[in-house]
């Protein structure tokens, strides 16, 4: 056995962990887990972003109803007012 | 790939152009209008319109029964602060397309003092009435309404009496 082989053997050679070694990793494992009030507070944000985003669809499409409402309702007052006026002339000629 | 979306594209321009029965190329006219409304209401426009039109009032119930069977409605009206803004030429792009067989005038109305001229017009296929164009034309104004699909005429001016507007009796002389 050379001094080469002597010195890797002293260096790989099994070493035992420190008796309080799994306690420290387990402690750091459970730091690192997310809390149950983060897990239930991110639920919370997906539910509200849903809400938020439904409730905009909405009021965006019945404010498009109500748009599309006023503009019908605008065409036919024109239209009605038109044909008042042309029956007006036709009462007014008939006279 | 290409050739597919130029049928696409072809097949929408015609279905647009067959929901407007007149074409109205009169946006020029806006820049001299001191008040002007442009509408253009297509059929999917209408039936949506109409789940926003309550049953309940009188005025949005009558409309509501009237779009039902609409295919859309196009609407330009321009009001000029004085006379002479517009010329008849620019009209008669529109009359041009109303001397098509398939419309008849039911209606002309000339108005010697006021210089106005009010006309209603009738499309119909198969001895049944799927559009209507009302014209009228003042020296200080300008309107054109076309309805496309079965209008009822006597419905649209029972509106007379609502919508704000006032009624006018007409006299029938036996």
């Amino acid at each position: 056995m050379d001094w080469l082989e002597q010195e890797l053997k002293n260096t790989l050679a099994r070493k035992d962990p420190p008796p309080d070694f799994a306690r420290r990793v387990l402690r750091g494992v459970a730091r690192r887990a997310p809390s149950p009030v983060w897990r239930h507070s991110r639920w919370l944000a997906a539910a509200a972003a849903v809400v938020v985003i439904t409730g905009g669809a909405a009021a965006w499409r019945e404010h498009q109803g109500f748009v599309a409402k006023e503009q019908v309702m605008l065409a036919f007052r024109i239209a009605a007012v038109k044909v008042n006026h042309i029956q007006t002339h036709i009462q007014e000629a008939a006279r | 790939m290409t050739v597919l979306r130029t049928l696409a594209l072809v097949v929408a321009a015609a279905a647009l152009l067959s929901a407007q029965q007149l074409k109205f190329n009169l946006d020029y006219l806006a820049a001299k209008a001191s008040d002007s409304v442009d509408l253009s209401l297509n059929g999917a426009t209408l039936q949506f319109a109409a789940r926003f039109l309550s049953s309940k009032d009188a005025d949005e119930s009558k409309v509501k029964k009237m779009i039902a069977s609409l295919d859309g409605i196009y609407i330009r009206t321009f009001e000029f602060k004085d006379a002479g803004a517009w010329a008849p030429a620019d009209l008669e792009g529109v009359r041009q397309q109303l001397r098509g067989s398939e419309w008849s005038r039911i209606v002309g109305v000339k108005s010697g003092q006021e210089g106005e001229n009010a006309e209603i017009y009738v499309r119909s296929e198969n001895k049944k009435i799927n559009g209507v164009a009302i014209l009228v034309s003042g020296p200080k104004e300008l309107t054109i309404v076309n309805i496309v699909g079965p209008v009822d005429l006597d419905s649209l001016a029972s509106l007379g009496g609502h919508l704000g507007i006032p009624k006018v009796e007409i006299t029938k002389h036996k």
